[in-house]
């Protein structure tokens, strides 16, 4: 055991995948870098045998099921991979209960950051308040979002545009500017 | 510079690990093999403990910890958080199992006969010491029976079920991956079947007597009559990802079932685990048997008895008691000495405090 | 699918010792924790090379969050050179071939028993605290199905009436360490067995804190910028331990929280208890240029 371990490739890109994700969501509002461009590396970070998935991707479908992973539809799943996200789907994620809060789904979804409506933030991880701009969602997106949940149920989003990923709990609360 | 000389942290754990291993010697493979033929019951209670099912593991294992019986489950579960699943096995039923042991206390005679197996029960306990003078003692060779008893048998609780004795739940249908995993996902309560008996399976057996016994001594409402207690192996027959079937090996398994009259009808305990260990499966199925309805905080409450018989977390807890608490209980102590200096403050003082 | 593309080339150890299956779970949890702060999210707790109750928690969470770049401090009692401190930085060190420091200023991630470093922590630091007891319910309720059903409801009714009893009975709360707090003015947590000197170090701090029990199996966060409030009467205002007139017998430092240690002749000196933070002071006193970070309490206040 003198030797220094060394972390495999997949193991060096989910480290930092995941790197990517926690400070997101620790610091709702913020971009942050990921090591590669897409969802794959999320799919590689987080699922597993242990996780109900949904993707709107063959590819990532694909990838998702070869982890062992089982597939369902959106209201089963306990992670969301989503290409598009029509308004509806926010109606059918898992929220969780008050009981068990960590039953409510992550979302990640695609979104063009840093362009587009201008949105307001406040919250757990947010300095006072931070301003954003978030394109390639539908209109009412937002609204929906805080309809339908219920703190402390609710889902996690995670967005993705290219390689930066924006991340807004649900312990945020979201202002359409 | 006198402050950093005096940090000795690092040097004083190796220090402290020689110590321990000076007084075992060197451990050689001869060794582990030896402890592995003569204690053969103390690794099957090792494996369960440890819900890892390798012989010459837990033989190393208690080779390594001086037969520290709390440090080698806990080096066995640590060594298993590193290994794959690569496959889950199909259902083992107890008709399939083959059956080295098999008694009922319920009836004088059993469909399959009552089959005696290996036991001390009968022997009387004195101790060999004609062996400390140099004599060896050696096992009288075992008699043939002349008709041998069928390998696999059915249970006693099937011919229970059959003639509407029992109170029988629904069967669960659960196979292969779907079955809920104790060790990949936390236990919740009111828990999952599989959690329940895994995390019997996987108990501690003087924990689960303790349990189990205060249970029978009376602090249960049920009183167990074992039905049925099993020495077995079962085979593990797995699926080739071609889609062939074929057994991996087998594994030794005990189980228990003991009942108790409800009503017109007999309620059903269970328990089992890997290797032979009878106390802790006839405790354990107690536990079970009396866990339906139990008030919260009693000892057959199911979250009492998980938590407390899970060996690997209330021996780290105990001991960790050890580790320096300065800063709590300083802590503790001002909180302490501040309302004692109120009080006599207060005393001196006809103002009441703030 | 072949029996190949269910295994992978053999290791004698993962990387960080924990299995890619262990850390994908403390991962989705730590987000979960992460997403409401201050709940407490069931884990599947893994069986690491140490005794639970031994760090075994934040052990798992810190495996999971390392790469070789990281920099890692460990403490036990705000000692890195307290051997179970010393012990878990050696398994890191080995397992994950992480740089270590007992510098606070240059940890990237630190793990602690028990205190939280006087210097101020960064935006980029990860504070990783060890959790015997999660349940701050757990003396007025020691069922975890009820209790959580009083984190469910919100229902803290009984531990209010706890703080109001020994109020009245003591003249003021005697909680020592553990100090109940609610975090983001839902959940109630304790925030580990800290002193009570510590709990407004959480408060709107810009670390991330992540706590975790790996025995009793669950984990909860405080996010940077998050209310963590102790639970106290508008008319009883939280009261720290009476240390900040207090100096520390060795470095000289002042204002800090101290060890008490007992002399034969009845009295007692006083060091302080992060260690690292007298280390410092004592190499400026003997003319080092030591850089000493900016800390939470000002002349043993802090500032509010």
């Amino acid at each position: 055991m003198s030797v220094v371990p060394v972390p495999s490739a997949f193991e060096a890109r989910s480290n930092a995948a995941f790197k990517a994700i926690l400070w997101s969501l620790a610091r709702p509002g913020l971009v942050h870098e990921m090591p590669e461009s897409g969802m794959a590396q999320i799919v590689e970070a987080l699922i597993d045998r242990e996780c109900a998935v949904h993707c709107t991707s063959p590819e990532l479908a694909h990838l998702a099921h070869n982890t062992g992973a089982l597939m369902v539809a959106p209201e089963l799943a306990d992670h969301v991979f989503a290409d598009d996200v029509p308004v509806t789907l926010l109606d059918c994620l898992r929220r969780g209960s008050d009981l068990h809060p960590d039953d409510g789904a992550t979302l990640i979804a695609h979104a063009e950051l840093t362009k587009g409506a201008r949105l307001r933030m406040t919250g757990p991880g947010i300095d006072g308040a931070v301003e954003v701009m978030i394109g390639g969602l539908p209109g009412g997106f937002w609204q929906r979002r805080a309809q339908v949940m219920r703190y402390p149920m609710g889902f996690e989003i995670l967005l993705v545009d290219g390689a930066r990923i924006l991340g807004v709990p649900r312990s945020t609360v979201v202002e359409v500017l | 510079m006198a402050y950093v000389a005096t940090r000795g942290g690092e040097r004083a754990i190796e220090q402290s690990q020689r110590l321990f291993k000076a007084e075992m010697g060197t451990i050689t493979q001869d060794r582990v093999a030896e402890i592995r033929t003569a204690m053969p019951y103390l690794i099957d209670r090792v494996m369960g403990e440890a819900s890892l099912y390798d012989e010459d593991l837990a033989a190393l294992a208690l080779a390594q910890t001086g037969g520290e019986l709390y440090e080698a489950v806990l080096l066995l579960r640590a060594w298993r958080t590193t290994q794959p699943r690569i496959a889950v096995a199909e259902t083992v039923t107890q008709e399939g199992l083959f059956t080295h042991r098999r008694i009922s206390a319920a009836f004088k005679d059993i469909p399959g006969g009552q089959v005696l197996g290996p036991t001390l029960d009968y022997a009387h306990r004195i101790l060999a010491t004609e062996v400390l003078d140099g004599q060896a003692h050696k096992p009288e060779p075992v008699e043939q029976a002349t008709r041998p008893s069928p390998a696999r048998q059915p249970s006693v609780a099937a011919w229970q079920a059959e003639n509407g004795l029992l109170n029988g739940s629904t069967p669960d249908t659960l196979t292969g991956n779907d079955i809920p995993d104790v060790t990949r996902e936390p236990l919740l309560f009111p828990a999952k079947r599989a959690h329940t008996l895994q995390s019997l399976a996987r108990a501690e057996t003087g924990g689960v007597l303790a349990l189990g016994y205060a249970a029978q001594r009376g602090y249960g409402q049920a009183h167990p009559t074992v039905n049925e207690l099993r020495l077995a192996e079962a085979d593990v027959i797995v699926t080739h990802p071609r889609g062939t079937q074929f057994s991996a090996g087998r594994v030794k398994v005990s189980q228990a079932e003991v009942v108790s009259k409800k009503g017109e009808q007999l309620e059903l305990g269970f328990s089992a685990t890997l290797g032979w260990n009878e106390v802790k499966v006839i405790a354990a199925a107690t536990l079970d048997l009396n866990s339906k309805g139990a008030p919260k905080g009693a000892a057959t409450e199911e979250e009492f008895f998980l938590y407390h018989t899970e060996g690997v977390e209330s021996s780290g807890f105990c001991i960790h008691f050890k580790l320096p608490h300065y800063v709590t209980f300083q802590s503790s102590l001002d909180a302490m000495r501040d309302a004692k200096a109120k009080k006599t403050a207060s005393e001196k003082s006809p103002e009441p405090a703030e | 699918m072949t029996l190949q593309a269910l295994t992978k080339p053999w290791e004698p150890m993962s990387y960080g010792f924990l299995d890619g299956s262990a850390k994908r779970e403390i991962r989705r949890k730590m987000i979960k924790a992460i997403a409401v702060p201050g709940c407490q999210m069931p884990y599947a707790s893994r069986e690491v090379p140490m005794a639970r109750g031994w760090g075994t928690g934040g052990l798992q969470v810190s495996l999971t969050l390392v790469n070789p770049a990281m920099r890692v401090k460990v403490i036990d009692q705000g000692a890195d050179d307290s051997v179970n401190a010393a012990s878990i930085r050696r398994f890191i060190a080995r397992v994950a071939g992480t740089p270590t420091t007992m510098n606070t200023l240059e940890a990237d991630l630190i793990q602690s028993r028990h205190r939280i470093p006087e210097e101020v922590l960064r935006e980029d630091q990860v504070l990783v605290l060890q959790v015997p007891n999660p349940e701050p319910l757990r003396p007025v309720q020691p069922n975890m199905s009820i209790a959580r059903q009083m984190h469910a409801d919100a229902d803290y009714g009984r531990m209010w009436l706890q703080l109001y009893e020994q109020i009245v009975r003591s003249g003021r709360v005697m909680q020592g360490a553990s100090y109940p707090s609610l975090v983001h003015g839902r959940h109630v947590m304790t925030p580990s067995p800290i002193p009570r000197w510590d709990v407004p170090k959480l408060h709107m701090a810009k670390h991330l804190t992540i706590l975790s029990a790996g025995r009793e199996k669950r984990i909860f966060a405080v996010p940077p910028f998050t209310r963590v409030e102790p639970l106290v009467f508008s008319d009883v205002p939280y009261k720290v331990e009476d240390h900040a007139e207090l100096t520390c017998h060795r470095s000289g430092t002042r204002g800090y929280l101290m060890n008490e240690i007992p002399q034969d002749d009845g009295s007692s000196l006083f060091e302080v208890s992060d260690s690292e933070w007298g280390v410092k002071a004592i190499r400026r006193r003997d003319g080092e240029d030591v850089a000493l970070g900016e800390t939470w309490y000002k002349n043993g206040k802090m500032p509010s």
